[in-house]
C-alpha cells in the first residue's frame, strides 16, 4: 500500500494509480492555462475587425514572434540548451516551402507541413552530435549550422536564386495557392501562435517537461533517474525546430520574396532569445509577455526614433538584462513569494 | 603551383592578423566564461580610432596600435568592471545577451558617427609587394600586419605566463574562489581581462584599417572569425587562438581557391561543427576547459 493511499485514509486493493488525487486547486492550475489561451484566441479573433491594415500587420509580426519565443523556450527554457542557430530552422522552413512551391508547385498548406517535417528530421540529424556539446559551445555549435546553411542557400543560385533572393508566385494561373491577404495571414499567425502555446501547455505539465527541467538542472542526476536524456533533448530540440519551420514557411509565403541574408539572419535569433530571457525562461506565460513587450518596443521605437531605435533597443536590453536578469514572470513569481520587490537587490544575484 | 604557394603565403599572412583579432576574444572566454558578442565592435572601434588619427594628424596606422590599444583598455576596463561584472555569475543567456546588447549600441554609435561607408587607412608602402622566387608575392602591409600580430601575441604570452599580473589573471580563470582566498581582487582582475582583450582587439582594428577595408557592418564577421579561431586552437591555452587563426586563415585562402563565390565560409563554419562535435578542446586546448558548465 503506497503512502498515498494511506494519507487520504482509504483502503484500496489492486494497485494504487501512480496519479495525483483530482482536488479543485489541482484541476483549477490545470485548467486554467487552456481557459486562457481560449480567450486569448478569442480576443484575437475579437481584435481583429477593430485594426487598420498597417496594425493587422504589426499584430500579425507580434504573434508570429510569441509563436516564435515560445518555440525556443522548448529548447533554451526548459531543457537549458542555448540554440543560437534557431534561426536555421526558421529559414529552412521558408526556404523548403519557397522551393516546394516554385519547383514542385506544391500547394502552400502541404508545403508548410512538409517544411515543417524538414526542419524536424534536420534538427534530429545535427542535434544528435551537437547535443552531446554543453553551455557555449552548444550556442555556437549551431550559430555555425545557422551560419553554414545561410552560405549554401546562398550559393546555389540555380536552385534558391541566390543572394538575389526567390519569389513565391502568390498571384495568377501560375500561383499554387492564393495569397491570403492580410486577413488571412493575421489568421494563419494568430492560430500558429495559439498552437505552439498550446504544445507549451502540454510539454510543461507532461512527464517530458518535467523530464526537460530536470535535464536543465543536473543532466548526471537526470540520467541517473532513468531519464532518456538524449532522446528529451533531442525530441526537444526537433520538436522546436519544426515549430519553428513551420512559422518561417508562413513568413515566407507572406513576404512572399525572400532572401538569405534576411532569412538566416542572427538577429531572429537573438530577438527570440531576449524575448524568453526578458519575460522568463522555462514558462508558458514568460516568452509570451516577452514576445509581445519586446516586439511592441521595438516597432515603437523604429516609428518614432527611426534613425537610433537599433542603438535604443541595445540599450534597452542591457538595461532589462542587469536589472531582471531571471526574466519578468520569474522575477514577480519570487518577489511575491519572498515578499522582497526590489530590483536592487535582484542585481545582486549575478553580481561579482 | 605557383597558386597553391601564393595561396599559402596569403593565408598565413591573414592567419596571423585573424589570431590577433582572436585572442583577446579567447582570453575573456577562458578567464571568465563569457563570449563576448561585442569583440568584433571593439576591433573596428580600433580600426576607426587609427582612421581619425591618420586623418587628423596623419599619423601612420601602424604607429596608430598603441594609442588604439590604451583608449580600448581603458573602455574595456570600465565596461566589465561596472556592467558585465553585475552579472558575469549569471546562466550564459544573459552574458551573451548582455555583451549582444553592447556591440548593438557599439556598432549602431559607429554607424552614426562614421556613416556606413566602407573606410580604409592609406599608407604610402602598403600596396608594395616583396616578390619571392616561383612569383609569390607578399604585401609589405599585409607582413608588417602579419609579424606586428604575431608580435603582440607572443607579447601576450609571455605577460601573461611570467608577471605577477598575468598569472593572478590565469590563477583567477582556473578557480575564482581559491584566487580570492589568496588576496587576488576578482573583480579587478576580471576588469584588467577585459581590458587587455580589448586592447589587444583595439590593435588588431588598426592594422586591420591599414592591409583592408572596413565598415560597421563587419562587426559581427569578426565576431564569428573570433569564434571560430578560438574553438579551433581550444581554450586554456593561451597559444589556442594563434593556432586557430593560422587554421582558419589557410583553410579561408585555400576554400578561395577551390570554391566558387562565397562557399569558403560555409567550409570554415562546417570545420567549426566538426571540431565541436568530435574534439571540442579544439587543436590545443585543455579539456577542463571544454567539459566546463557555466561557473
Amino acid at each position: 500500500m503506497s503512502i498515498v493511499d494511506v494519507g487520504q485514509g482509504q483502503e484500496v486493493a489492486g494497485p494504487a494509480t501512480p496519479s495525483a488525487p483530482v482536488t479543485a486547486a489541482s484541476l483549477r492550475r490545470r485548467t486554467t492555462p487552456w481557459v486562457l489561451l481560449a480567450a486569448g484566441l478569442l480576443f484575437g479573433i475579437g481584435l481583429q475587425p477593430q485594426l487598420y491594415p498597417a496594425q493587422e500587420r504589426l499584430v500579425s509580426t507580434v504573434l508570429m514572434f510569441v509563436a516564435l519565443a515560445t518555440a525556443w523556450n522548448l529548447i533554451g527554457g526548459f531543457a537549458g540548451y542555448a540554440s543560437f542557430g534557431q534561426v536555421a530552422f526558421f529559414g529552412l522552413g521558408g526556404y523548403g516551402t519557397a522551393l516546394m512551391m516554385v519547383h514542385l508547385n506544391m500547394s502552400f498548406w502541404l508545403a508548410m507541413a512538409a517544411s515543417a517535417v524538414v526542419a524536424f528530421l534536420f534538427a534530429a540529424l545535427v542535434g544528435a552530435p551537437l547535443l552531446r556539446l554543453k553551455g557555449h559551445y552548444f550556442a555556437i555549435a549551431t550559430l555555425g549550422v545557422a551560419e553554414g546553411l545561410r552560405e549554401v542557400v546562398t550559393n546555389l543560385p540555380k536552385l534558391t536564386g541566390g543572394g538575389g533572393g526567390i519569389t513565391i508566385p502568390t498571384f495568377g494561373p501560375n500561383a499554387p495557392t492564393r495569397w491570403l491577404g492580410n486577413d488571412g495571414f493575421y489568421l494563419l499567425f494568430l492560430f500558429l501562435a495559439v498552437a505552439v502555446v498550446a504544445v507549451a501547455i502540454v510539454v510543461a505539465s507532461s512527464r517530458g517537461g518535467y523530464a526537460l527541467r530536470a535535464i536543465h538542472q543536473d543532466e548526471d542526476a537526470a540520467a541517473a533517474m532513468g531519464i532518456n536524456t538524449t532522446l528529451a533533448k533531442t525530441l526537444a530540440f526537433a520538436g522546436s525546430a519544426a515549430l519553428t519551420g513551420a512559422v518561417g514557411s508562413a513568413r515566407a509565403f507572406q513576404l512572399q520574396t525572400i532572401y538569405p541574408d534576411r532569412s538566416f539572419d542572427v538577429a531572429i535569433t537573438v530577438l527570440m532569445v531576449v524575448m524568453v530571457v526578458l519575460g522568463g525562461s522555462g514558462t508558458v506565460l514568460g516568452p509570451i509577455i516577452g514576445a509581445i513587450s519586446v516586439a511592441f518596443a521595438s516597432e515603437w521605437l523604429r516609428t518614432n526614433y527611426t534613425d537610433v531605435h537599433i542603438f535604443l533597443l541595445g540599450g534597452m536590453i542591457i538595461v532589462a538584462v542587469v536589472l531582471l536578469p531571471q526574466g519578468f514572470t520569474n522575477y514577480v513569481r519570487d518577489a511575491v513569494r519572498a515578499r522582497r520587490f526590489s530590483l536592487l537587490e535582484n542585481v545582486r544575484r549575478y553580481r561579482l | 603551383m605557383a597558386q597553391f604557394l601564393q595561396a599559402t603565403v596569403y593565408g598565413l599572412l591573414q592567419g596571423g592578423l585573424l589570431a590577433l583579432i582572436a585572442v583577446g576574444f579567447s582570453l575573456v572566454w577562458g578567464v571568465m566564461n563569457v563570449v563576448n558578442l561585442s569583440h568584433g565592435a571593439f576591433v573596428l572601434a580600433g580600426a576607426y580610432v587609427a582612421l581619425q588619427l591618420h586623418d587628423a594628424v596623419g599619423l601612420d596606422p601602424f604607429v596608430s596600435m598603441v594609442p588604439a590599444a590604451l583608449l580600448l583598455f581603458g573602455f574595456g576596463y570600465v565596461v566589465q568592471r561596472y556592467l558585465v561584472n553585475l552579472v558575469v555569475n549569471g546562466p550564459i543567456f544573459i552574458t551573451l545577451l548582455l555583451t549582444f546588447g553592447l556591440e548593438l549600441v557599439l556598432v549602431n554609435l559607429m554607424l552614426y558617427l562614421f556613416t556606413a561607408d566602407h573606410q580604409s587607412i592609406p599608407t604610402g608602402y602598403a600596396e608594395g609587394s616583396l616578390v619571392l622566387p616561383g612569383d609569390v608575392r607578399i604585401p609589405y602591409g599585409r607582413l608588417i600586419a602579419a609579424l606586428l600580430a604575431l608580435a603582440l601575441t607572443v607579447a601576450l604570452v609571455y605577460v601573461m605566463r611570467r608577471t605577477r599580473t598575468g598569472l593572478s589573471i590565469l590563477a583567477t580563470g582556473m578557480d575564482r574562489g581559491a584566487a580570492r582566498l589568496m588576496g587576488i581582487k576578482a573583480r579587478h582582475v576580471y576588469a584588467l581581462t577585459f581590458g587587455i582583450a580589448a586592447a589587444m582587439a583595439g590593435a588588431a582594428g588598426a592594422a586591420v584599417g591599414a592591409v583592408s577595408t572596413f565598415s560597421p557592418a563587419d562587426a559581427g564577421r569578426f565576431t564569428l572569425f573570433s569564434f571560430v579561431a578560438s574553438v579551433l586552437g581550444g581554450l586554456g591555452n593561451m597559444w589556442g587562438a594563434l593556432y586557430g587563426g593560422l587554421v582558419l586563415g589557410l583553410v579561408q585562402a585555400w576554400g578561395g581557391q577551390l570554391l566558387p563565390g562565397t562557399l569558403v565560409n560555409a567550409v570554415a563554419f562546417a570545420v567549426l561543427v566538426l571540431v565541436l562535435a568530435f574534439r571540442p578542446q579544439g587543436i590545443a586546448g585543455k579539456p577542463f576547459y571544454a567539459s566546463r558548465l557555466e561557473v
